[in-house]
């Protein structure tokens, strides 16, 4: 292992303990390294952002392969930055308006194809464990879909019948918070598991 | 104070040095533990394994740097996988901290192992923001959204993607992500383009996921390090997420014990606190 991998590990242990440091207490430390990852971040997404979408998208095409077409939505993105003026903010509005009209029309077409048809068909459909139908999982998802839409029904008290039902649908999402509490701190241990990971095998192995 | 009472009052900073402990011991004495495979992981890997050799493959690297513990064992058991029956390999990342660099580290390190060369077999595409209309795009022109692979070379230098020019050459497409852009797989790609997606994410997204596994819009689900371990031993190459199930654990071991000691505490402090107001009471 080369000095200057070395060094790196070592610069990469000192901001990994300096975030953990906040578990004690707030303190400069971390402050810091928050800091520095902000600014980094930015740093980093300002060029990327260029390289990729001024340089290659716009100015190339432009100005090597004439497509002189890209001057309209140039032009549009130029006028964001008119956000910083208070008397010319309203120009801004222009690409913001493309911008939410194309991004709304995208949306609908994937939303309806992939969310709502998607999953209407995958609900209605006989559930299947390994290529076979099953019954019982298939009832569990009829009565949970029905009882869960009855308790976000509130047109009507949820009293007798209804409040019986809804009830039922409460479980049903008490089920299913637990399923997402269970995965997410999966998730963080496994976040915790692959810094210690690195601290041990990687940082100590250095002084090994 | 007794004892409940004084656990009660514990700084959580205890508990922080406990789940530490938790995690470092599995690396001192190292524990194997049973991985059992998942139906959901399962079908993803034979979904693979049913492709004919020399097929096709996207890999995406829509990961952040902060969640590389579970989703790098992912790809380097993917790409194990992919190179293993010599599939053309196109990774793409559409988050920009993390993945473009990843990818790089990542398949340069695996094709070296399998004698794969760049530009024939794989090609890094790299980043490009807005991943909803890289997505729709790529499905008329990987070209017209990506005139460059990750290093810079345009694609018509590169002998595979002189062959791929959009969805219709691609056979699969392996999501790695650790945020919505899996969403936009599947309502883009799966649903407008008919082509078969299987996705491997991170453990806080899986739950939302499964809803796709069951309405066959993904044809499978590696949740979490449990799911990469899962796949590293399908495809029988152990790494980071098999080590990490010890400490994976051990750690949920503790906090089950935690939480079981929490509950009983607070039964027995509030059962004490209720005794105590009827004898004041009487």
């Amino acid at each position: 292992m080369s000095g200057w991998e070395i060094f790196q590990i070592w610069l990469m242990a000192f901001l990994t303990l300096a975030i953990f440091s906040f578990l004690y207490r707030d303190n400069p430390l971390f402050k810091f390294v928050e800091h520095m990852y902000a600014g980094l971040s930015t740093g980093y997404y300002l060029g990327l952002y260029y390289d990729t979408v001024i340089k290659q998208r716009l100015w190339m095409p432009l100005s090597e392969q004439g497509e002189w077409w890209l001057i309209v939505p140039g032009l549009l993105g130029f006028l964001m930055f008119a956000r910083l003026s208070t008397r010319y903010s309203w120009l801004a509005r222009l690409g913001l308006a493309f911008v939410m009209g194309t991004t709304s029309g995208v949306y609908l077409l994937s939303e309806l194809h992939g969310n709502v048809l998607g999953q209407m068909v995958g609900t209605m459909s006989p559930q299947r464990v390994q290529g076979m139908v099953n019954w019982w999982l298939t009832a569990i998802v009829v009565v949970g879909l029905i009882t869960t839409l009855i308790y976000f029904y509130f047109s009507k008290e949820h009293r007798g019948v209804l409040g019986g039902t809804a009830r039922v649908g409460i479980w049903f999402i008490m089920v299913s918070f637990g399923a997402h509490f269970g995965y997410t701190v999966m998730g963080r241990v496994s976040l915790l598991i692959g810094r210690v990971y690195f601290l041990w095998n990687d940082w100590i192995g250095t002084m090994r | 104070m007794n004892l409940w009472q004084q656990l009660d009052k514990l700084d959580r900073r205890w508990v922080f040095l406990l789940v530490w402990i938790a995690a470092v011991i599995p690396l001192i004495v190292p524990a194997t533990f049973k991985i059992s495979i998942s139906p959901e992981g399962k079908s993803l890997f034979e979904a693979v394994d049913r492709l004919p050799d020399s097929s096709t493959v996207i890999l995406t690297f829509d990961i952040w740097p902060n969640a590389l513990a579970e989703t790098e064992p992912m790809e380097r058991a993917a790409l194990h996988h992919l190179f293993r029956k010599n599939m053309y390999v196109i990774t793409v990342a559409n988050i920009p901290l993390g993945g473009p660099s990843v990818a790089e580290r990542v398949t340069r390190e695996l094709a070296a192992q399998y004698g794969k060369t760049y530009g024939v077999d794989y090609v890094n595409l790299g980043y490009k923001p807005g991943y909803v209309s890289v997505l729709r795009g790529m499905g008329t022109s990987i070209e017209g959204i990506f005139p460059t692979d990750n290093s810079g070379t345009p694609l018509s230098e590169l002998p595979l993607m002189q062959r791929v020019k959009n969805y219709e050459q691609v056979d699969f497409i392996f999501v790695v992500a650790d945020n919505a852009t899996v969403d936009y797989w599947v309502s883009i790609v799966n649903a407008q383009f008919r082509k078969p997606v299987g996705a491997g994410v991170t453990a806080v997204m899986a739950p939302k996921q499964f809803a796709y596994v069951g309405s066959g819009q993904l044809v499978g689900l590696l949740g979490g390090m449990k799911g990469a371990a899962e796949y590293e031993k399908l495809v029988g190459k152990s790494g980071l997420a098999t080590t990490g199930m010890g400490m994976q654990s051990l750690v949920h071991f503790l906090l089950i014990a935690l939480i079981v000691v929490g509950n009983v505490g607070y039964i027995v402090t509030r059962q004490v606190a209720r005794t105590r107001e009827r004898k004041v009471k009487a």
